[in-house]
């Protein structure tokens, strides 16, 4: 981040440590943040409400991406072309492509 | 896209190079021992490579015939999977190349600096929703249709990245297998796609009417 974004964000009265949960936030809630870092970041949030409501609302947001998984599944037309696709293919366990 | 020209030279030539040929003609135990793996292996994410298919495709008749071009790839080249490794991730990158290979583009490249400068534009997103009283449209409405439409207008480097990650709940260095790229740059992808996808489900709420907490009280 280039200094003056960092001074603009700092400007609108979030702290530093505001402003790294605001970098970080995704690696952290991905789980692709160091421990050290996590545990800084999860102590800021403890302390700072705003960053807390932050993270919540970004929970949110991914719980409803991942709650797009349900109900797309292969439709049972596909299963059946692919069923004879790899029995065309000599496929032994071709009839397992169809939903048991 | 047709099952016909899905049905190629192409593969034909890979199973000649990969000598996959042979493998029709191997014993009945060979057989038998890859059709159990494949079974035991491959076929229990065939829901799971066709929502990454239609993600991709965006056409429910496309992603058909990328999903049975991918396992028909993956069972002719059964040889080359690793046993132990992770079956989805494998079948995950034999489809997207398929896909690739049936829109005869190269991997696309997308050079993004940073993707802090969108987490950081992000949490402006969020400061705008805030001021809105949207703070809680995720909470309050239901976005799924909506998300699933921003999705599939999202560009395919930042969908690709969106799906793995998010809704099929692979690693930064998984996604990064699949999609062939670095892990910054799935980060980079994965952090645009969410912003773009941010910014437009505000703005959906704000097409739908959406009656903030504050509003709903009065």
């Amino acid at each position: 981040m280039t200094t003056s974004t960092r001074a603009r964000l700092e400007g609108l009265g979030l702290s530093a440590s505001c402003v790294e949960v605001m970098q970080h936030l995704w690696d952290f809630l991905d789980e692709e943040i160091t421990p050290d870092s996590a545990r800084r970041l999860g102590a800021h949030m403890k302390e700072c409400e705003h960053c807390r409501n932050y993270s919540d609302y970004q929970s949110c947001f991914f719980d409803a991406l991942a709650k797009l998984k349900a109900n797309l599944d292969a439709p049972s037309e596909l299963r059946d072309k692919l069923a004879s696709t790899l029995k065309r293919e000599g496929c032994g366990c071709w009839d397992k492509a169809r939903k048991s | 896209m047709t099952a016909a020209t899905l049905a190629t030279p192409e593969l034909n030539g890979d199973l000649s190079a990969a000598g996959v040929a042979f493998d029709l003609s191997d014993t009945n135990g060979a057989a038998t021992s890859r059709d159990t793996e494949f079974e035991r292996d491959a076929l229990p994410w065939l829901d799971d490579v066709y929502r990454f298919a239609l993600s991709l495709t965006r056409d429910e008749s496309d992603a058909d015939d990328v999903v049975q071009e991918t396992f028909l790839r993956a069972y002719r080249s059964w040889h080359t999977f690793i046993p132990g490794t992770d079956c989805r991730r494998w079948l995950f990158t034999i489809c997207r190349n398929v896909f690739l290979r049936s829109r005869e583009r190269q991997r696309p490249t997308v050079d993004l600096e940073d993707g802090e400068q969108d987490a950081v534009a992000a949490g402006s997103v969020y400061a705008a929703a805030r001021e809105r009283g949207y703070d809680d449209i995720y909470a309050r409405l239901d976005l799924a249709p909506a998300l699933r439409d921003a999705v599939d207008e999202l560009a395919e480097p930042f969908r690709s990245a969106v799906i793995l990650v998010d809704v099929e709940d692979m690693s930064y260095e998984t996604a990064a297998q699949v999609m062939g790229v670095p892990i910054g740059t799935v980060r980079s992808r994965l952090f645009r796609g969410r912003r773009l996808l941010q910014e437009r489900l505000l703005t959906v709420a704000e097409d739908m009417g959406f009656v903030t907490s504050a509003e709903a009280a009065r």
